[in-house]
């Protein structure tokens, strides 16, 4: 029961973080066919500036300065860089973006070094929320979890109740019949960029500081948002909540059962030969939990492309 | 076309990797091996992206599956197995092969950007797999084994594992570049301009795509294999996105749209890194920053570039073209010059040596020391020297290509008829 409900409660925090970065993925794939790859990056580069803002003004400037910052930085890639490789196609767009995220990563080792920074949640936030079990739950998760409610709820709202959401999603869908209609396309483009990689850096800001800022966080973060985005529908934004909601308690839950294949065989009387076999019959669920989201995401790709919620295949 | 020219140079660069190398040190062999060998990686991926137009970024699982099997076969051989040193790499092809058509199958199943996702799924599969599979990739440490002697070649010494690769990768470069020219090859090429009207002539073109992602998955596991030989090791970093990834940079850089592109790109990546890597720790930032700014303004590559040139050779005036090239080319330099000054000072400037000495200045901001000189991080002078360098060299290469875009303009037009074919082609 402790277990059930402690890695419940972190699963789902883990699982809205993840979602706050893939729910800029995920929009800017469906509106504009580019998958990011420097998507990642953004998250990793708000967390960076956001711990170069706070360490001379204290935190929450921090948390309100890096994803201006970081949102800037994708709407000058939106606008200058894009557009000069979207004529060769996406194939092209794409590797513009994974060089993008490989300069950002280095820039960072650059100026930050290989090693993980001290970015520190402040004292105020630093409490326990409730005691559970005989241990206190840190308050800070559940902060995580907070803002990206705060985040989806307001982007939510900006989508379907107001004008600017109608013209967005009418960009998503046909671009060539909404700018026919007078609206400034390239800029909504721009705009949801660059709103998507703040986003991102936003994520980045609040999780740089419970999680550890290194260099690598990025790419660790990275394929784990691919698969969301795939798993949930690439261009999907429930999809992607619903993904990354899944694929958080999937991980938290994942570490601490010892299932194996060997053990499922065992309810048939086959226990004793998968054992002898040894290999893959016999991983725990918890020493392959890292590998499971990939196969997941070939599943979905191979029988479903459109992701559980997308409706283009 | 192999005209009589491109096949001088070709042997004439044979000759050169045969004769040159016995007279070098450890260093350069080893720097030739690792050339060679992401040659022919570069080339089997770019059977993928620049014939067939499916970009795979999962390309390092089939090149650790190639060099784990040939690690496995040293081994087995290491006990007694009487199977001959140098056929070694033909346990790489064998798994490439067989891994690539299984792989292949689910890929070629999509196409675009989700053929690319099911590649990278499927080499992270492997990557996480590895290190908790002992018995097959030898857990986090891996795979270890020594190159057996055979027939009075004792593979001890380095110059003996490089003709080893160098004899592979000639003959599997050969057969690549058959493979271009045979019928199956033209169908590479037209499947990637057409595939529903190569589908509408009868053709299986899914059949046809697991073929050609496991031939390309064959190759790759040859470069792997001989990695594994000449590291006599590999573990399971192998299968990272990194390995992925430098495929990708170095194809692109060269060129995807030539044959020989990708070989240009893993020659001058590899070449660089051993030449630079001792010199700066910032060798990937220049990577990356190499990368986009052929992306953003020569997408065909440097050997899409050349290869541009070689084409309209007759047509052009090469006379007053000089001029502005060299121009050109004085812009690059002050660019570079420019961009590594304030790359260099940057990793010094935040670097934990020089933290220690504003630490031991107490708070002040001592001078630094870069390129032989000291330079004072709060003086102007310091600042002014690159910010010349990069708006003199911008300015420079504004000019120059403005006066080579003219001079083009003005080439003979007879010769157009020959556009570009290639949707990956197409430069200033």
């Amino acid at each position: 029961m402790e277990f059930a409900i402690i890695s419940t409660l972190n699963g789902v925090t883990y699982g809205l973080l993840l979602f706050m970065v893939s729910a800029g993925l995920t929009l800017i794939f469906g509106m504009m066919g580019v998958l990011n790859f420097a998507h990642a990056s953004f998250y990793m580069l708000g967390a960076y500036v956001a711990y170069a803002v706070s360490s001379i003004f204290g935190f929450w400037t921090g948390l309100l300065v890096a994803p201006i910052v970081v949102g800037l930085v994708g709407m000058a890639v939106e606008r200058f860089l894009l557009p000069r490789v979207h004529a060769h196609g996406h194939a092209h767009e794409l590797l513009l973006t994974f060089g993008l995220a490989l300069i950002i990563e280095e820039l960072i080792k650059l100026f930050f070094g290989d090693f993980p920074v001290n970015y520190q949640m402040p004292g105020e936030l630093r409490f326990s929320a409730f005691h559970i079990f005989g241990t206190d739950y840190p308050f800070y998760r559940l902060f995580i979890g907070g803002i990206a409610v705060v985040m989806f709820s307001a982007l939510w709202l900006l989508l379907t109740r107001t004008r600017t959401g109608i013209v967005v999603r009418a960009a998503e869908r046909l671009p060539a019949m909404a700018e026919a209609l007078g609206h400034n396309i390239p800029l909504v483009f721009m705009f949801v960029f660059g709103t998507g990689a703040a986003l991102a850096g936003l994520a980045g800001a609040v999780a740089g500081a419970f999680y550890p800022t290194n260099p690598n966080m990025g790419l660790e973060l990275g394929v784990i948002v691919f698969v969301v985005v795939v798993v949930g529908g690439l261009g999907s934004l429930k999809g992607s909540l619903v993904a990354s909601l899944m694929i958080g308690l999937f991980s938290s839950f994942a570490v601490g059962l010892d299932w194996s294949l060997a053990n499922l065989l065992g309810l048939f009387g086959l226990g004793d030969w998968a054992r002898s076999v040894g290999g893959l019959l016999t991983l725990e669920l918890s020493s392959v939990s890292a590998t499971i989201p990939f196969a997941l995401m070939l599943i979905i790709l191979l029988v479903r492309p459109a992701g559980l919620m997308g409706e283009r295949n | 076309m192999p005209n009589l020219r491109t096949l001088l140079i070709l042997a004439v660069l044979l000759v050169l990797l045969i004769a040159v190398p016995p007279f070098l040190g450890l260093g350069w062999q080893n720097a030739l091996v690792n050339v060679l060998i992401a040659s022919l990686f570069a080339l089997a991926f770019n059977l993928l992206i620049g014939q067939a137009g499916l970009l795979s970024f999962g390309h390092a699982a089939y090149f650790g599956v190639g060099a784990f099997a040939a690690l496995h076969l040293m081994l087995a051989v290491e006990d007694g197995l009487p199977f001959p040193t140098p056929l070694l790499p033909l346990a790489g092809a064998a798994a490439g092969l067989l891994v690539g058509l299984v792989a292949g199958y689910f890929a070629t199943m999509r196409s675009g950007v989700y053929f690319a996702l099911v590649t990278l799924a499927i080499a992270e599969l492997f990557h996480s797999l590895a290190p908790r599979l002992e018995g097959l990739f030898g857990g986090e440490s891996g795979v270890s084994s020594m190159r057996m002697p055979w027939q009075g070649f004792t593979f001890g010494s380095m110059i003996e594992v490089y003709y080893l690769t160098l004899a592979w990768v000639v003959i599997c470069g050969l057969g690549l570049w058959a493979y271009t020219r045979t019928p199956f090859g033209r169908l590479t090429l037209a499947l990637r301009d057409n595939e529903q009207r190569v589908r509408f002539l009868g053709y299986n073109a899914h059949a046809s795509k697991v073929i050609i992602f496991a031939v390309s998955a064959m190759f790759t596991g040859v470069a792997g294999a001989l990695q594994a030989i000449s590291n006599e090791t590999a573990n399971y970093s192998l299968f990272g996105s990194i390995v992925s990834s430098q495929v990708v940079l170095q194809t692109f850089v060269g060129g995807a749209t030539v044959f020989f592109g990708p070989v240009i790109g893993a020659t001058a990546f590899a070449l660089f890194s051993f030449l630079v890597s001792d010199l700066t720790r910032s060798w990937l930032l220049y990577q990356g920053l190499i990368f986009v700014l052929i992306m953003l303004y020569a997408p065909s590559g440097i050997g899409g570039v050349v290869h541009h040139h070689i084409r309209n050779r007759r047509q052009l005036d090469w006379a007053r073209l000089a001029g502005p090239y060299l121009m050109a080319l004085a812009g690059g330099l002050l660019i570079t010059g420019g961009v590594v000054f304030l790359v260099e000072s940057a990793s010094v400037l935040f670097g934990e040596e020089y933290a220690r000495l504003r630490h031991a200045a107490e708070g002040g901001l001592p001078a630094f020391d870069l390129f032989g000189a000291e330079w004072s991080p709060v003086s102007v002078l310091t600042w002014i020297i690159p910010a010349a360098l990069l708006l003199g060299g911008i300015a420079v290469l504004i000019r120059a290509r403005r006066e080579i875009d003219t001079l083009w303009a003005r080439k003979d037009p007879s010769d157009d008829t020959l556009a570009e074919t290639a949707p990956l082609g197409g430069e200033a």
